[in-house]
């Protein structure tokens, strides 16, 4: 197919070429065919020279690692097979990592994409100054999730927070931001909202552009009012966009790190570990107490598993939505 | 069998070989070639330093660079000791990375100790009976090597704030306070549960930290001396002051509910968070940090149950770095009994140099916020009535984080303490070291 | 290609923003301007972005204890800011060489990833060769790779490389991302015409010449919202920096934090980091914010 690749897409060849097989091809144009059919190869080949040092010999030796008995220190130890995996498996704490992971992940996701279209939609209109609030919405993406989780960890926390002092000052019981399960949830979830909100919002409106004015201007003349227009039109008009944001916060979402790991000074996910995520759980068992290499290598390949699986699935929807609702919105 | 499988020496990599095609390292013993490279007058080595929170020693080290012209030192501080031990395993399980001195906390010492092929042995005569025997035991192996040089101990008294004890009617003397709490630790809860009657500010800042302090007593408190863990459903030393803690802090309230080195924690030290709390000779300098402009904190010459040690760090020397010679006679320098003094009075660290320990100097020294206490001698007096010493084994950290995380979920959390128990049970089996 | 929705943002934006620009003539009732509630609900929700941030200046302003004694810090910034400012600088966290650090790192990786992902979008997009499609889905699959994970394995790499502590241990690792290759060929292939490429290869450019003069001045919008966002993203980065450099040669946020390193905290200390470490990129985004948003915005207007 590289050989003979259609004429229509490939760059055409240079006018006096008599044909890719002639006989005596000068060197000049050896160099240009050879040129087409390497290119592409060498254009591509960065990434997955990069990505094979920095992304694929660490997960191949981490699933080496993870059918071994492997301390941190100690290094490698016999083969186990797969019962780094199901030592795993057993341990409660992965059971609360997953539920914590997962829950952090929905009060981060959900509400940020709600806001996020929410927001659009409200920048969508035919504003004033329409990029300095453009810029607004996106401005808290430039702090660091370093600073970010300083900052927020003092607002919040129990007893001599911001947050906890406000809520006192309309009568509301403080509430215990980092004892409570789904308080913690609520405030890391929080962490991430502020920073992430804006950029999804610009990718919402950008597709909520994008969205024919006709089929507005026909709304109107149907009668619809602004937030029928928004539920009717709008909404399905992005489903696309929205799939893409969750695909999107998913991969990241599952992997948080910083910002729990910076909720408080220990770093563990607090004393019952209530917000210690997958990624933390790993960091734990490679690097805390049980130094096993071996186990934290096993949670790296679950979690992986756990990505694809829910990338699978977002991709089957995806297509299903692609092929069907987002047809009108393309031509 | 314990060697990594093929990591080779990359000791002498990290600095030499950057582009050079592979890293096959210049054979050389990299001791010699330092020692060679030490002589030559452009050949000057540089050192690094790694340490947490505070040493007391950028001083010490300007004043080392000036003393030999050939030596470059480099400081790296991490943040918390936490982040220092991350770092720190990181680098030993990848093999390099290290500097040429790490500090380590006594509480991670036990876990290097198994492998203590990765540093180098300091054992020397030029350095035998510099320390108190308990603190060089901790560092030394079972076949007589010695992996790290003692920097500080942390004896520990209680710090009280003699305002808020007045104002509860207690007496504010640093002596009679001492004489109040003469005693063991139900002494301590029972003086509080007096003043909690006349007050409303918490005993203590923290049934964990307090915990700590408790724990730095037993002799064996998780582990047999052979390092067998005592499996925790059997350690009913461990469970009664579980229980005797829990109940005085929670039961009684005597306890802010505070967890040590938090947001609130650090707030409460500006709000009368807490009347007493026990510190460690380290601590002295957080206490005057956090509660800058507070007046009322004294320290008195008392510690329930006799004496106790609370942390205290080492250096080591990895064995992966390039100059080992040359760490090691700077190790040695900093760990001197006169640079150790210098050190405790830039930042507090107490000294666990036997010389240091008796010298004039240490004993005059007052600290001004804690109302000219006498902190040397306190300090003092406190390490001479430490008497046991802990034995902590490789499995040490990881079991004391169980039993700590049981009581800050009773004490900040909302566990109640039977249910917190069963769960660091679970999380004992979790281990899985039986 | 069934790649995800990407394309369609991509694709439809460029028409959005024409027909914003339409819209913009005036045209119908759905354009008039919107009433005073919109701007008041965007400036609760600007408030809400913008506090955080300013909160962190109030504390910066003030001092430990004032801190400490208030929980809600009072709205006018203290006198503090540029004393407190002044202690992070000269402080021994190696503030202004980890300032350097920072720009360097985050220059050289958003150059570098603006360059590779285009060459590597505009091979994917444009041109054909045996393998694409495989090779462009496990591009996309390798988003999911956990890279929090291999930071031993990683280290071990950078260590046999003679890199730990040296900068290019943590630009080398993010030189090229995934994202930006499949962001790069989603919008070129619809940003760039096939007759654009043919008619510079009937001129007789070279393939390199053609990507030259041809598809990178068509990715112009795109690579420059892949570049401040890797700027963003490098600048911010914390965890891989702070393993593999260390105190000794940090980045910014890995000096801030050792602000928490002295035995007591101060907060007015540790939020003028803060500060310190976040002004200069919001500088950057005061100065090209306008055409990064501009850029999402008027997508694939250009090609």
């Amino acid at each position: 197919m590289a050989t003979t690749a259609p004429a229509r897409r490939l760059p055409a060849p240079p006018p006096a070429d008599p044909g890719p097989r002639a006989p005596r091809a000068t060197l000049r144009q050896r160099l240009a065919r050879w040129d087409v059919r390497l290119s592409p190869y060498l254009y591509v080949a960065p990434f997955f020279l990069v990505f094979a040092v920095a992304g694929l010999f660490p997960i191949v030796y981490t699933a080496y690692v993870s059918v071994h008995d492997w301390h941190l220190i100690g290094g490698q130890g016999e083969f186990v097979g797969l019962q780094n995996f199901v030592d795993v498996l057993q341990q409660p704490r992965f059971r609360t990592a997953l539920r914590n992971t997962f829950s952090i992940f929905l009060l981060s996701s959900v509400p940020q994409v709600a806001m996020a279209i929410a927001l659009a939609a409200v920048l969508d209109a035919n504003l004033r100054a329409k990029t300095f609030w453009r810029m607004g919405v996106l401005l808290p993406y430039v702090v660091a999730p370093v600073a970010v989780s300083l900052i927020f960890s003092k607002m919040f926390a129990d007893q001599s927070g911001l947050i906890n002092a406000l809520l006192a000052g309309v009568g509301v019981e403080p509430i215990r931001w980092h004892s409570d399960v789904l308080a913690s949830h609520v405030a890391i979830a929080s962490m991430v909202n502020f920073r992430w909100t804006g950029y999804n919002t610009l990718i919402a409106l950008a597709a909520m552009q994008a969205v024919p004015r006709e089929l507005y201007e026909a709304a109107v003349i149907d009668g619809a009012g602004r937030l029928r227009q928004f539920f009717s039109i709008t909404v399905p008009m992005l489903r696309p966009t929205i799939i893409f944001i969750v695909i999107t916060s998913t991969i990241g979402g599952l992997q948080i790190f910083d910002e729990p790991r910076m909720f408080d000074q220990m770093g563990l996910g607090g004393a019952d570990r209530q917000w210690m995520t997958l990624t933390m759980y790993l960091y734990e068992l490679g690097w805390g107490a049980q130094k096993s290499f071996g186990r934290a290598s096993a949670v790296a390949w679950l979690l992986f598993l756990i990505i694809v699986l829910i990338g699978l699935v977002n991709f089957a929807l995806t297509r299903r939505i692609a092929s069907s609702g987002g047809k009108g919105g393309q031509r | 069998m314990r060697t990594r499988r093929s990591v080779p020496v990359v000791a002498g990599a990290a600095g030499i070989a950057l582009l050079a095609a592979a890293c096959g390292t210049s054979g050389a013993d990299t001791g010699g070639e330092a020692a060679a490279s030490g002589d030559g007058e452009g050949g000057d080595v540089t050192l690094t330093v790694a340490t947490f929170n505070e040493f007391g020693y950028e001083e010490l080290i300007e004043e080392y660079m000036d003393a030999n012209p050939g030596v470059t030192v480099e400081h790296k501080k991490a943040a918390t000791s936490n982040e220092a031990r991350d770092n720190m395993n990181t680098r030993l399980a990848a093999g390099s990375g290290l500097a040429d001195i790490e500090a380590i906390e006594v509480d991670w010492l036990p876990e290097l100790m198994q492998y203590s092929d990765k540093f180098v042995d300091l054992a020397d005569p030029a350095v035998e009976g510099r320390w108190l025997d308990w603190k060089v035991e901790q560092a030394t192996t079972p076949d007589g090597a010695l992996i790290g040089y003692g920097t500080d101990i942390g004896p520990v008294s209680v710090c009280y704030r003699s305002d808020l004890f007045a104002a509860a009617g207690l007496p504010t003397d640093r002596a009679e306070v001492a004489a109040l709490l003469e005693g063991d630790w139900d002494t301590y809860f029972e003086v509080g549960r007096q003043f909690a009657a006349s007050s409303d500010v918490p005993w203590f800042d923290s049934a964990q930290a307090t915990y700590q302090g408790m724990i730095n007593q037993v002799a064996n408190a998780y582990e047999e001396s052979d390092g067998t863990p005592i499996p925790l459903a059997e350690n009913a030393e461990v469970k009664d002051l579980y229980d005797q803690v829990v109940a005085a802090g929670v039961d009684d309230g005597l306890s802010a509910h505070l967890e040590q080195w938090s947001e609130d924690w650090v707030n409460a030290f500006q709000n009368d968070g807490f009347a007493t709390m026990l510190c460690p000779g380290w601590m002295l300098g957080v206490i005057e940090g956090n509660a800058a402009g507070v007046e009322g904190w004294d320290i008195a010459d008392v510690y329930p149950g006799g004496g106790g040690n609370w942390g205290g760090s080492f250096l080591t020397v990895p064995a992966q770095g390039e100059h080992p010679e040359e760490a090691k006679a700077l190790a040695q320098w900093l760990t001197a009994p006169e640079q150790q003094l210098k050190a405790f009075e830039a930042k507090g660290t107490f000294p666990s140099q036997v010389e240091a320990l008796e010298s004039e100097e240490l004993r005059g020294q007052t600290n001004e916020f804690f109302n000219d206490a006498p902190v040397g001698e306190i300090l003092a007096n406190r390490a001479e009535a430490v008497e046991v010493t802990p034995f902590k084994g490789p499995n040490y950290f990881a079991i004391h984080q169980t039993v700590s995380d049981a009581i800050t979920r009773a004490d900040v959390g909302s566990d109640d303490a039977a249910s917190s128990w069963e769960k660091a049970l679970a999380a004992f089996d979790e281990l899985g070291l039986g | 290609m069934s790649a995800p929705s990407v394309p369609m943002i991509r694709q439809t934006a460029g028409r959005g923003a024409a027909r914003a620009a339409a819209r913009r003539r005036g045209t119908g009732g759905v354009n008039r301007r919107p009433g005073w509630v919109t701007y008041a609900v965007l400036t609760v929700v600007l408030l809400i972005s913008a506090y955080p941030i300013y909160y962190a200046v109030l504390l910066a302003s003030s001092d430990a204890a004032t801190i400490a004694q208030n929980p809600v810090p009072s709205l006018i910034p203290g006198e503090n800011l540029l004393a407190n400012l002044r202690r992070v600088v000269e402080s021994d966290i190696k503030f202004w060489p980890a300032l350097v650090n920072s720009i360097i790192v985050s220059t050289v990786t958003a150059l570098s990833v603006v360059v590779f992902a285009t060459l590597a979008g505009y091979s994917f997009a444009k041109l054909r060769f045996r393998g694409r499609g495989p090779l462009l889905v496990f591009v996309v699959a390798t988003m999911a790779v956990p890279t929090q994970l291999g930071i031993v394995p990683l280290f071990i790499v950078m260590s046999k490389l003679g890199w730990v502590g040296q900068l290019q241990a943590v630009i080398v690792p993010g030189m090229v991302t995934a994202f930006g290759v499949f962001w790069m060929t989603q919008y070129l292939q619809e940003a760039l015409p096939y007759e654009l490429i043919e008619a510079a290869r009937v001129d007789g450019c070279s393939m390199i010449r053609t990507f030259w003069h041809v598809a990178l001045p068509a990715a112009r919008p795109a690579a420059a919202m892949l570049a401040l966002f890797t700027f963003v993203g490098s600048w911010t980065n914390f965890f891989w920096p702070f393993v593999v450099l260390g105190a000794a040669n940090p980045t910014l946020p890995v000096a801030i934090q050792l602000l928490q390193a002295s035995y007591f905290k101060d907060y007015s200390l540790i939020l003028a980091g803060v500060v310190a470490s976040t002004l200069p990129l919001v500088l950057v985004f005061v100065v090209a914010g306008r055409h990064l948003v501009t850029g999402i915005m008027q997508g694939a207007v250009k090609g």
